[in-house]
């Protein structure tokens, strides 16, 4: 059983080096590559854009982006309704931010508002509120 | 002598079903690894959604964690190996299970990362993920268990000798 082990280690490490030395694959410790539908802090920075936050309620109230709308997706058609009238008087890029790097709820909320609002510019914030933050 | 024949017949059907399973898993972890293996840095992020590790342990986790499922998965079908390569698996069945689990219980809403790391942005279902494991970790089990009972026989054909 260790001899087989041992293989099996020793297998993986020739398979990490060759992703790294053979590049296989992106660096690690890279920046992952923006997704479609997706933005960086920076670029969502210079678009005047409506900016969504999607964490829960008690992280909007503690602090959020000036101007953002708290938009609750368990209560869909309360959140679609204030961001709808904001967007048609001023139609602007929105952004959606959630409270993690990983957190895939502003991603959601974004592909369900792309259907009720397909002429909309609508991004998912890459970093999540931690961009915002740091 | 007549209950020979029902046992010959009942070892060879039980190596039929090990084969499957050991097939099964093999090519959900071959599966699994590939996607994985050739974008590490968007894996990173699905290991750092679990918010157990970060940084510079978080890269090399997302760097070799795929390349042991994808030699563990063919591992399983290799025998030399696969007793090891079974562990292995099992091993990390019962981690995924505990990862999934800690994160269920922290409400953390983040994919997966299981068969890739731009997996659909569908909230996690976190029951299936777990019951999926536990069926995964059995048919581990099985392999290991029947391994050590016949840890000559290599082939299907040895299998449904008597023992």
């Amino acid at each position: 059983m260790l001899r087989e082990l041992c293989i099996i280690l020793l297998l993986t490490v020739i398979g990490i080096a060759y992703s790294l030395v053979g590049g296989l694959s992106t660096q690690p410790g890279a920046e992952p590559e923006l997704q479609a539908g997706e933005i960086y802090l920076a670029d969502a920075q210079t678009l005047n854009a409506i900016w969504v936050d999607a964490r829960a309620l008690e992280e909007f109230e503690e602090s959020h982006l000036p101007g953002a709308l708290f938009f609750d997706e368990s209560d869909w058609d309360t959140g679609l309704l204030e961001l709808m009238n904001t967007w048609l008087i001023q139609p602007r890029p929105i952004v959606i931010y959630c409270g993690a790097e990983a957190c895939d709820t502003s991603k959601r909320i974004a592909e369900r508002l792309r259907k009720s609002l397909p002429d909309a510019e609508i991004y998912s914030l890459k970093g999540g509120s931690v961009a915002w933050q740091e | 002598m007549a209950g020979i024949r029902p046992r010959i017949r009942s070892t060879a059907f039980s190596a039929y079903l090990i084969l499957i399973g050991r097939l099964i898993v093999s090519a959900a972890f071959i599966l699994a690894a590939l996607p994985k293996i050739q974008d590490p840095a968007a894996f990173t992020t699905s290991v750092e959604g679990y918010r157990v590790v970060t940084g510079d342990l978080a890269v090399w986790i997302a760097l070799a964690l795929p390349w042991l499922e994808l030699v563990a998965g063919f591992g399983l079908l290799i025998p030399q190996i696969r007793r090891g390569s079974a562990l292995v698996i099992a091993l990390l069945l019962i981690a995924f299970i505990i990862l999934h689990a800690s994160a269920w219980a922290r409400g953390l809403d983040i994919s997966c990362g299981c068969f890739s790391a731009h997996e659909s942005y569908k909230a996690p279902d976190y029951l299936w993920l777990i019951f999926r494991n536990l069926g995964l970790v059995t048919a581990c089990g099985c392999v290991l268990i029947r391994d050590w009972q016949y840890p000559r026989q290599r082939s299907l054909g040895e299998g449904a000798s008597t023992s």
